[in-house]
Formats: C-alpha cells, sequence, structure tokens
C-alpha cells in the first residue's frame, strides 16, 4: 500500500525518530529532576567528617552565589534538596579546615546527583 | 455567446490568480523603488513633513562622503574576487565532471556550506581568523611562513581579502553545481571531432568548453555581482565593516545610514546609487559574456 | 587501465580530498571549539577536543531561548513556504492561459527580479509599520511569501503539460482551479520540491530582514538570535560555538534529507528573484 512506502520514508522516520529521542529524554528529566545533592565529607585521611559544613553556590549569570549550607550527619553524608541550577560548586568546612571548591555541571537543571568522590578536607594553607 | 463568456470567465480567473502575487511584488518591490527615487530626493525624517532636496543627498554623496567611495571600491574588490571562485569552481567542477568514484560524496561535500545561514557562516570563519585559537593562524604559524599570529579580520589590509575567502568558501559550492549541470550539457561527440582532429587538452577546453559554458558562466557572474552588492549578513556579524571602514560594503553603509544614523533619505539616495551600478554591471557582464547568454533557466 | 590512465585518477582523487579537507575544515573547527574542555583561546590550540564535554550546549541551552528561536523560524519558514506554493502556483498557472497584456505582464515580472531586496529595504520597512505588522510573524514572512523566480519555475513545469491533457479536462468541464489541482500539480512535482527548497531556505536564512523588522527578543529568528548572541556575550565563551552547532544542526540536517532537490533547486532558481 501506498502507505507503508510514505511512512517509510525518510521524511518521516527521521522526525519520528527525533521526536521519540525528544520525548524520551523528556521524560527521563521529569523523572530524574528533583534538585537532589548526596555527598559525603572527608577528611585528609579518607576519614568521614560528621558535623562539617557544605555550602552550595549555584551560578547566577557570571558568578557563583551562596545558595544553601547544610551540615554533615554523624556518618559524613550530606545531602541538599532543592538545587535548581545545572552550573554549581560544592565547599566543605569543618573548623579551620577546607575543601576545595569543586564544580559539578549538571546535564539539567535540578538534576539529581551522587557524588562518586568525597569532598577531602585540608588544613587551611 | 459561450465563447466570450467563458473569455471573460478566464480573464477573471487569471486576474484573480494573479492578484496575490502582483500585490506581493507592487507592495514590496516596484513600490519601494519608486519611494527611494523620490526619498533619494528630498529631505525627510519620520516625524517631518518632507521637503525637496533637488541633487543635494546626490552632492553629498559624491563630494562630501569618503565612506561612501570607500565602501565603493570594497564593493568592487568583492566583485572582482568573484570571477577567481568562479575559476576555482570551474577546476573543481572539471575534477569531479566524469564517473569518477565517489563523485557524489565530493560534490556534497563542496556543496555543504552553500545552505548554511552566513550568519553562521560569519561566525565560523570569526574563530578561523582569531589570533590564539585560529586555525588559519595555527598553520600559518606550524608551517613556518609566520612567526607571530596576524590579526586578520582587525587589520586595515587583511581584513576585506579575509570576509573574501569566507565568501568563496561559502559560494564555492553553488557555483560548482551550476558549471557542473552546464559541462555535462555539453555532447561528448564534439570532444569526439576533436580528438580525432588531434586537438590536445588544452585547445578541447579553451576551443569546446569554456564556449559552450558561456550561459552558466554568465549566471555564475551574475550571482557573484548579487552576492556582492548584498552580503549583508555576512560583513555585519564578521567585522561589523570594520576595522575603521575596511570591508564596509555599500550595502553595510546604506544600512547604517538608514538604521542606525535614521537618515532614511540619504540612505535612500546611496540606495538609488548601488542600483543604478548593479544595473551597469549586470550589463557589462552581458555583453562580457558574449551578448546573447541572458538564458536565466 | 594504463599506468599513466591510473596515476591521473589518483591524482584527481589527491586532489579532490585536499579539496574536501579544506572545505570541511571549518565545520570541524567549530564543531571541535563547542565540545572542548580547554581554552579556546589558548595558542596553541589543539587540533583534537581535549577533554571534549558537552556541557557547552547545557549552558546555551539556559542561556538563550534556543526553543522559542526554533519555533519563530519554522513558524516564518512554514508561512513563507505554504504561501510560495499556493501564491506561486496560481500566478504561474495564470501566466499559461491566454489573456491579453500577458506578454507585457511577463516582461514586466522579468524586470522585477532586477530589483534586489536590499534596493527595498528603507520603504518596505515602512510600509510594513504602517501596516502594524512590525515584530509579527505575517510581517516576518510576507515580503517572502511570492517569488518571481518560482513562479516561472511553475510556468515552466505548467507548460510542459500535454495540451490534450488540459483540453480533455477543459471539455469535461472542469474550472481552471480544479484543472490546476487535478491536472497541473499532479504532473509537477519537481517545481514543487524546487518551490519547497527555495522558499524555505530563503526564508530560514533570512537575516536582513527579521534585523530590521523585530522589536522584541521573543519574535527573534535563529540567525537573529546567533548575532544578538555575539553582540550580548562577545566572543569570550565557547557556547556561542555549541549554538552556532545547535543553528546548524536543523538546517544541515534537511539538506542531506533532500540533497538532489536542494542542488536543482539552488541552480535552477538561482537569482533570488
Amino acid at each position: 500500500m501506498r502507505w507503508q512506502r510514505v511512512l517509510r520514508s525518510r521524511f518521516v522516520v527521521v522526525p519520528m525518530v527525533i521526536a521519540a529521542t525528544v520525548a524520551a529524554w523528556n521524560v527521563y528529566v521529569t523523572l530524574h529532576a528533583h534538585g537532589l545533592l548526596q555527598g559525603r565529607v572527608v577528611d585528609a585521611a579518607g576519614h568521614p567528617i560528621g558535623g562539617a559544613t557544605v555550602i552550595l553556590f549555584t551560578h547566577d549569570f557570571v558568578t557563583q552565589v551562596e545558595k544553601a549550607r547544610t551540615r554533615t550527619d554523624a556518618a559524613g553524608d550530606f545531602r541538599f534538596d532543592n538545587n535548581d541550577s545545572h552550573l554549581i560548586q560544592l565547599q566543605a568546612e569543618d573548623g579551620s579546615e577546607r575543601s576545595p571548591r569543586i564544580t559539578i555541571r549538571l546535564w539539567f537543571r535540578a538534576q539529581d546527583r551522587v557524588l562518586q568522590q568525597p569532598l577531602h578536607l585540608a588544613p587551611a594553607a | 455567446m459561450i465563447h466570450s463568456s467563458r473569455r471573460m470567465r478566464q480573464a477573471a480567473v487569471v486576474a484573480c490568480f494573479l492578484a496575490p502575487s502582483l500585490l506581493i511584488f507592487v507592495v514590496y518591490r516596484i513600490l519601494p523603488l519608486a519611494w527611494n527615487v523620490v526619498l533619494s530626493f528630498e529631505y525627510w525624517s519620520p516625524l517631518r513633513p518632507a521637503t525637496w532636496a533637488g541633487w543635494d543627498n546626490y552632492s553629498e554623496m559624491l563630494h562630501d562622503d569618503d565612506v561612501f567611495w570607500t565602501a565603493l571600491w570594497n564593493t568592487l574588490i568583492f566583485l572582482g574576487s568573484q570571477p577567481i571562485a568562479i575559476a576555482l569552481a570551474l577546476g573543481v567542477a572539471l575534477l569531479v565532471n566524469s564517473d569518477l568514484k565517489g563523485a557524489g560524496v565530493y560534490r556534497t561535500i563542496v556543496f555543504l556550506s552553500y545552505p548554511l545561514m552566513t550568519v553562521a557562516v560569519a561566525i565560523i570563519w570569526h574563530l578561523m581568523y582569531n589570533e590564539h585559537g585560529g586555525l588559519i593562524n595555527y598553520v600559518l604559524r606550524q608551517v613556518g611562513i609566520i612567526q607571530q599570529p596576524i590579526a586578520f579580520l582587525d587589520s586595515f589590509a587583511w581584513a576585506l581579502p579575509s570576509t573574501i575567502v569566507a565568501n568563496t568558501w561559502q559560494v564555492l559550492g553553488f557555483f560548482m553545481i551550476v558549471l557542473l549541470s552546464g559541462l555535462q550539457n555539453i555532447q561528448p561527440h564534439l570532444y569526439e571531432a576533436a580528438r580525432v582532429d588531434g586537438a590536445p587538452a588544452w585547445a578541447r577546453f579553451f576551443r569546446i568548453t569554456l564556449p559552450m559554458l558561456r550561459p552558466a558562466l554568465f549566471l555564475c557572474l551574475v550571482i557573484g555581482i548579487l552576492n556582492s552588492f548584498s552580503a549583508f549578513d555576512l560583513i555585519y556579524v564578521m567585522t561589523n565593516g570594520g576595522p575603521g571602514h575596511a570591508t564596509e560594503l555599500l550595502i553595510t553603509y546604506i544600512y547604517k545610514q538608514a538604521f542606525g544614523e535614521t537618515r532614511f533619505d540619504y540612505a535612500a539616495a546611496l540606495t538609488v546609487a548601488q542600483f543604478a551600478m548593479l544595473l551597469l554591471l549586470t550589463w557589462i557582464a552581458h555583453r562580457a559574456v558574449g551578448g546573447n547568454a541572458g538564458a536565466i533557466e | 587501465m594504463t599506468g599513466r590512465a591510473r596515476r591521473v585518477l589518483w591524482l584527481r582523487h589527491a586532489t579532490l580530498i585536499a579539496i574536501s579537507v579544506v572545505m570541511l575544515a571549518p565545520f570541524y573547527w567549530v564543531a571541535k571549539a563547542s565540545m572542548t574542555g580547554e581554552n579556546i583561546y589558548d595558542y596553541p590550540p589543539h587540533l583534537w577536543p581535549v577533554r571534549s564535554n558537552l556541557f557547552n550546549f547545557v549552558d546555551v541551552w539556559y542561556l538563550i531561548p534556543f526553543p522559542r528561536y526554533l519555533l519563530n523560524s519554522i513558524i516564518v519558514s512554514l508561512i513563507a513556504v505554504a504561501g510560495n506554493l499556493v501564491l506561486n502556483a496560481i500566478a504561474g498557472y495564470a501566466l499559461t492561459l491566454p489573456f491579453m497584456g500577458r506578454r507585457s505582464m511577463i516582461v514586466l515580472l522579468l524586470s522585477c527580479t532586477l530589483i534586489p531586496f536590499q534596493a527595498t529595504i528603507i520603504p518596505a520597512y515602512l510600509i510594513t509599520a504602517h501596516l502594524g505588522l512590525l515584530n509579527s510573524y505575517l510581517g516576518l514572512a510576507l515580503p517572502l511569501l511570492s517569488t518571481i523566480v518560482c513562479i516561472f519555475i511553475f510556468k515552466a513545469s505548467f507548460d510542459a503539460v500535454p495540451r490534450s491533457l488540459i483540453d480533455a479536462a477543459r471539455i469535461d468541464g472542469l474550472g481552471e482551479l480544479r484543472i490546476l489541482l487535478r491536472v497541473m500539480l499532479p504532473l509537477s512535482t519537481p517545481a514543487i520540491a524546487t518551490n519547497v527548497v527555495l522558499s524555505f531556505i530563503w526564508s530560514w536564512n533570512n537575516f536582513l530582514w527579521p534585523l530590521i523588522i523585530t522589536r522584541s527578543q521573543d519574535m527573534q529568528t535563529l540567525p537573529l538570535g546567533l548575532a544578538r548572541f555575539l553582540s550580548y556575550m562577545e566572543d569570550t565563551t565557547a557556547a556561542l560555538y555549541a549554538f552556532v552547532v545547535m543553528v546548524l544542526a536543523p538546517g544541515l540536517l534537511v539538506f542531506l534529507m533532500a540533497q538532489s532537490a536542494f542542488m536543482r533547486g539552488l541552480t535552477t532558481g538561482a537569482t533570488k528573484g
């Protein structure tokens, strides 16, 4: 039937594939965009540190501004719930020790992310 | 009776069918041209009524305006580069014109740059010419031709040639396709006869190929002329006429006068002058290519 | 194949490959700049992307309203293509019918092709402002709704339809519009394809007219958005080149899908009407 030939033509197949990919991506984004950030703070030796402060910086045009702070629990884990940016920085501090500011780039705003590497505290120089 | 009522009906149909297109052309081509001509003889600004200016705008353009002459000269240089582009395209077309394996792929690769938006082409070449991160400076320095990077788009000497190179890159594919279809329309038996007569390759080229390509060459030349009078997008995004007015073309100057300085009357005079020049150049091209090659497809 | 012929063949291929490299180099350079993790304004630049990542595209997505620009471009192009098909087909058909003054009408239209768009921008702007169509989709598409070159493409295609078919249709009592739709158009698919390609390309890539006509950011089309981005962010960021890639992608995709129609269309419609 002519309809089958029309359906197989590249002018139909290519837009359908693009539409399907876009739809699938949107579904993925909706399912994973809760603004969740989880990580862990360790000291120079690798022991988890409880009670350290972790600061979240979000992207604001050309600078990073501080958005929220939280403390790690006894196991050294921290979590942020309301990140809505796609370009963030995290820094931990505990007393006089600081971790370097690490930049995390997300694929979409408020993407849920569990940090693979912990934040290492080091004595402030 | 039936005959004439059918005629009348047909006439009415023709009128209805032609009306919308004609309306667009009258409103957006003929009327603006006439308006420009009238406006060029007036002093007018949008909030005040028009007053007659006679030849004042034109005399200002010709006597007091250095930028006009610079822009004109730049446009002519741009124009002069088009035959070079056409010659290059002819070379590529000759190379591709055969049952060479992969000819279609080569054709697509060369033509790929033509359907792009000129704004994107300008930005791409802006990067290519960059002093630090640009490919052109990198290659030149690696090969050893220059020691220090050249700021192509900021130098008075190199800016216009740089834009010409970018334009050639974009337009080469188009010229190639036009010349290719011209080449493929040449009957092979002419070549056979010449070969039998013992004519060497270069004679076959100059005596058979070039004359038979006259319509295609004329078309390319006309497009090249139109191109240099309308290369607004490229110049505006790449250099905006700079540095100074080194890459200012007539069309960018008109835009700046009309929408930058809001001197609609003066810009109208510039437009009329540019249009007259376009007609003159097209006529010259017509004569140069043999006089009877006005076959615009 | 003789040795000499083989050498000539290899030389041909080598030259063509060199030309291809030169023609493709700018594409590659921009793609590399959009994906590389190094500072693109450092000397010496690397030939391959370093620490390649796609985060520039994410930055661009949140920095400029790309979907909005894309939508604007699509809508304007759709209006232009649809308008072109309808207006050019009926005008081309009208030119095949005998009527008084047909020849002078053809001459008039042909001479209109000599008027380039640039010669009309100032009054066209003033007229569009009077009509109240500044900053609107219709205003963006209006000058492009009909082109003389495309009318003549249709006319040439309709002239090639055998008279016997037309006469048979007339005897059957079909009106002119029906003749156009039932007899002429189905036999003119190349002309339709050429029309679509030409009007799409001219409206999609159009920069000067949207530059003059649009007043607000959310009516901008893709070329305009691209140019504005350049002046807005200057050229201190690689996000610009990610934007270029995003802008070029739809056009390139359409081109690659309809290559032969493009090449044929752009060469027959060479002089921009």
